[in-house]
């Protein structure tokens, strides 16, 4: 894993431009992360009493980790306030179980892996009261505001429509994924985390997760087109 | 792994781009391959591209809906919880129980020989207060009632109703159980004896 001496991408004019195209990792394989030694020293800081200082420095995991935590929170609930909530949950869960974490696991394994629970959690009772009660909107107007216009509010109309079309595109297609393939899929590519993280994360073996993430790319290009 | 016609098959060029997403090796073969094969190159750019758009299009519709101002105020109430947590949750003191609370107070500095004392003075009080109020009412009923009561002499008790208003009674009934809408209840008025046939039968 750490073995630099291996090539990376070949040599060739064409590889490094792919090699470039891959998102950065923020991990070195086999070092703890920041985010881990911070959060041993959050432990540290509870079980000594200091707990307004632990607070202080547990904004900064929460800021490292907000965006990503909501990307995936949304990606499994598709609501904006249920997303909000359950990644709010994970955050206050995380805090309050701090001194039984260990750093054998990285902080985003933990943290990811309690958000998913918690994420799974709602989805069960929602469908639970979908089961009794008239069934809202499965995303509220506002999302579909936002979704439609806030975040490319320097397209012109066409092109934000269009860019709302393909998102619910790609929705629909992740949402045809089997459950297994669904989860690792937006563990992976929604929630940063790598193929062993995600194994970790869900329990399945790594090797397993790589198939599972193949077949759920190949379902994907199969549906929509190859193209995104 | 690499097909016949000598180019990487989809699963060698996935390892790939996992291998860049663990920040690993490729093997090295492989890694050769794509060096001297465009077409492999070409499908492996393909591939990145692909999974890379899904990516940016799931965060740029995040980034729409969760705004940084909606970040900011998402920290703020997460922190704002974790000041509180361990913390006994608060009890809202409502009226009813408020009340209860000052009412014992307030009845434990009391004599209650006095609380007694004060409850019949006031029921007497009362009591001789509405008594002389009423009486005057009593006296004068009708300069009392706000609208003069017409009694029909036709309707004082002991006296029969003329016949000819049980005929219209009679065929207002009928004529409303021939309406439309209690045909439903036919069926149980069958089943219900009739006063003329109980009396033909007990004269």
């Amino acid at each position: 894993m750490s073995d630099p001496g291996p090539v990376r991408y070949p040599a060739s004019p064409s590889a490094p431009a792919v090699a470039a195209q891959l998102p950065e990792r923020r991990r070195t394989p086999g070092q703890p992360s920041d985010d881990t030694r911070l959060a041993v020293e959050i432990r540290e800081l509870v079980e000594r009493g200091h707990s307004n200082e632990a607070r202080e420095r547990f904004s900064g995991l929460v800021a490292a980790h907000q965006r990503r935590a909501l990307r995936v929170a949304y990606q499994y609930l598709r609501d904006s306030a249920d997303a909000d909530e359950a990644v709010q949950d994970a955050f206050v869960k995380v805090f309050a179980h701090i001194g039984s974490y260990r750093e054998a696991w990285p902080f985003e394994v933990w943290f990811t892996r309690i958000l998913i629970n918690g994420c799974l959690d709602r989805r069960k009772a929602r469908l639970r009261r979908d089961r009794w009660f008239v069934p809202a909107e499965e995303a509220s107007g506002t999302d579909e505001a936002r979704r439609a216009f806030g975040g490319a509010s320097d397209l012109d109309p066409e092109a934000r429509l269009l860019a709302r079309e393909r998102r619910d595109r790609i929705d629909e297609a992740v949402s045809r994924l089997d459950g297994r393939q669904r989860t690792v899929f937006m563990l992976c590519h929604y929630g940063d985390c790598t193929p062993r993280e995600v194994s970790v994360v869900t329990g399945l073996n790594e090797s397993t997760v790589r198939v599972h993430l193949f077949r759920a790319a190949r379902k994907l290009r199969g549906l929509l087109g190859g193209k995104p | 792994m690499i097909g016949r016609a000598h180019h990487l098959q989809d699963d060698r060029l996935f390892e790939c781009y996992l291998a860049g997403l663990d920040g690993t090796a490729v093997d090295r073969l492989v890694a050769a391959h794509l060096a001297e094969c465009a077409a492999c190159a070409a499908h492996l750019r393909e591939l990145v591209n692909f999974m890379n758009g899904l990516r940016e299009e799931a965060e740029a519709d995040t980034d729409a809906i969760f705004t940084p101002e909606r970040l900011r105020i998402q920290q703020q109430q997460i922190l704002h919880r974790l000041e509180h947590l361990g913390h006994a949750a608060r009890v809202l003191s409502f009226p009813a129980r408020l009340m209860g609370r000052r009412m014992a107070h307030t009845a434990s500095r009391i004599a209650p020989r006095w609380a007694i004392a004060a409850a019949a003075a006031g029921l007497f009080v009362g009591v001789g207060v509405g008594t002389l109020i009423e009486q005057p009412r009593r006296e004068a009923p009708a300069a009392i009632a706000p609208f003069p009561l017409v009694v029909s002499p036709a309707l004082t008790a002991g006296d029969p109703l003329p016949a000819g208003d049980d005929d219209t009674f009679l065929s207002d009934l009928e004529m409303a159980l021939s309406g439309p809408r209690n045909r439903e209840l036919m069926p149980f008025d069958a089943l219900t004896p009739r006063v003329q046939a109980v009396s033909n039968q007990f004269p």
